[in-house]
């Protein structure tokens, strides 16, 4: 879980860095918040098996204009 | 002649013996949404020249023996994010985009109108369909959705309109939208039937994009049978959209003539609010007398830690420049106005971890499917949050939602059904999650409900 905080925190430097001036204490407190949610969910997908021929399911299709 | 509550097939027999005009029904509708419609907060533009224009036109078509079908004449309400042609706003519920007009028809807008349907209203949705995070009913800037079940509870959203306008009798059905859970979650707290289509199942065209590989557009309506007929009407490949599939579609009304066979996740409803509990335990044994339910248990797998990442990374990017400018300042809710920069916490390769999980998500849902007519389930863990209060989301994490995480995610289809009211008079749900393109399995699953239960005929206390 040390980790889970430590990696929240690191986003909240980051959103701090790029949007701090726009948001007030509330604001950052909601942004805490759904940073530590964020991190949890991560280390959950993280820790997923996924065999590595595993491919989005979601293909790029070439593309040409038919006259 | 009342035509509230009436049925698409009800209203539909009306209209071709000459008892009732569609004019006559557009102007009903047309006048109850204004009336109680506003009150709901569930419309943001009567379409009164639209609808009066395709309703004389339908008259002309009846009477002149020219029949488009089941929908030919019956009103309906759409969601305020399918763009809409002739100077008709267009605001996906949100106060940066009020003024926004296209100047073409989404091709469900367009499906419906081919079938001799009657657009009335544009309704009313949570703000850029609740993909930037919100966390209180108030998150429109129409206002907060109200359910036609009580005056200060939520509709439920994103498709808020969409539910209570149905709800409280106003539309025969309407279309909504669902990432996850926006069709199932209004339908359950208003009290209606919502059908979630397969994702590619209908056409996105002319959609707002929140997340384009998670959206997908489906009916609200009366009963099971009558989001069929909707769905016959919406359905089918379309050029403009890639991701619509080419797989036909055709609604299928006839009883399957055998015992169905229910799957139940092992603890479905353990985390939910308890007279959903009670409720969903009621609905189990009703489902014995329609055939056999069955515990299973799903792989262990972070089904709503994987959507909310390709959620969150696809909503990021679909209104970057919302969020980059700052633009998200003006939206309603407190935390839509903030929460969207954590976003930038998500790693490209975080999100292609979640889509290549999907892949395995699809294939280990669809063989526990395999056996199985449907996934049975609350269609929502809880019941209408009172209007200003804070309730706690699976889109943030706030309260489980496996059933809704893996629909949403795996793309497969879900009718959401009324299954009872709780001691407050609110209403619970029910869903049916079946294989994808399977449709018409879960929706005569639904039929079979309907026909065994006297949930979907209840009626809200509407003065």
């Amino acid at each position: 879980m040390a980790a889970v905080a430590d990696e929240a925190e690191l986003f909240l430097a980051l959103v701090r860095q790029r949007y701090g001036a726009r948001l007030d204490e509330a604001q950052l407190a909601l942004v805490r918040e759904t940073l530590e949610g964020l991190a949890r969910d991560l280390a959950a997908l993280r820790a997923a098996t996924i065999p590595d021929d595993a491919e989005p399911g979601q293909p790029f299709a070439a593309f040409r204009a038919e006259p | 002649m009342s035509v509230a509550f009436r049925t698409i097939r009800e209203l539909g027999a009306d209209l071709r013996a000459g008892r009732l005009s569609p004019v006559a029904l557009a102007e009903a509708c047309l006048d109850g949404l204004e009336k109680t419609g506003r009150r709901l907060n569930a419309v943001v533009t009567l379409t009164r020249e639209r609808a009066l224009e395709q309703a004389r036109r339908a008259e002309r078509e009846l009477k002149g023996g020219r029949d488009r079908g089941p929908l030919h004449g019956i009103p309906y309400g759409a969601k305020d994010l399918l763009a809409t042609s002739g100077g008709i706003p267009t605001t996906w519920g949100a106060a940066p985009f009020r003024e926004r007009r296209f100047d073409y028809d989404a091709t469900v807008i367009r499906r419906l109108e081919d079938a001799g349907a009657v657009l009335v209203a544009k309704l009313a949705m949570v703000e850029l369909a609740g993909g930037m995070g919100y966390r209180q009913p108030n998150a429109s800037f129409t206002g907060p959705g109200i359910s036609p079940w009580a005056p200060d509870a939520w509709s439920g959203g994103s498709s808020s309109g969409s539910g209570s306008a149905v709800g409280a009798g106003l539309v025969p059905f309407a279309i909504g939208s669902e990432t996850w859970g926006s069709i199932l979650a209004p339908a359950t707290l208003c009290g209606v039937t919502g059908l979630r289509p397969t994702y590619g199942r209908v056409s996105r065209h002319g959609a707002m994009a929140l997340c384009w590989t998670l959206d997908k557009l489906g009916p609200l309506a009366l009963t099971a049978d009558d989001c069929g007929l909707v769905l016959d009407a919406i359905a089918g490949p379309d050029p403009a959209d890639p991701s619509a599939a080419a797989r036909p579609y055709r609604y299928d009304a006839a009883d399957p003539g055998r015992p169905f066979r229910f799957a139940v996740v092992r603890g479905a409803a353990d985390a939910a609010q308890p007279p959903v509990r009670e409720a969903f335990a009621r609905a189990l044994d009703t489902l014995r007398t329609l055939g056999s339910v069955e515990e299973i248990a799903l792989p262990d797998l972070p089904y709503e830690a994987m959507t909310r990442i390709i959620l969150w990374a696809e909503g990021a990017s679909s209104f970057e420049r919302l969020i980059e400018s700052g633009g998200i300042a003006d939206l309603t809710a407190p935390e839509d106005r903030a929460t969207p920069y954590a976003r930038d916490a998500i790693l490209a390769k975080d999100y292609l971890r979640a889509l290549r999980l999907r892949g395995v998500v699809a294939r280990e849902i669809d063989r526990a499917l395999s056996r199985f007519d449907a996934l049975v389930g609350p269609s929502r863990g809880a019941v209408g949050a009172r209007l200003g209060a804070e309730f706690r989301s699976p889109i943030r994490g706030g309260v489980p939602d496996v059933l809704g995480a893996i629909g949403a995610a795996a793309g497969l289809p879900a009718v959401g059904v009324p299954c009872g009211l709780t001691s407050e008079g609110l209403p619970v749900g029910l869903q049916f999650l079946g294989r994808a393109w399977d449709e018409n399995v879960v929706l005569a699953a639904a039929r079979a409900w309907q026909a065994a239960t006297p949930y979907h005929r209840q009626r809200p206390p509407l003065s």
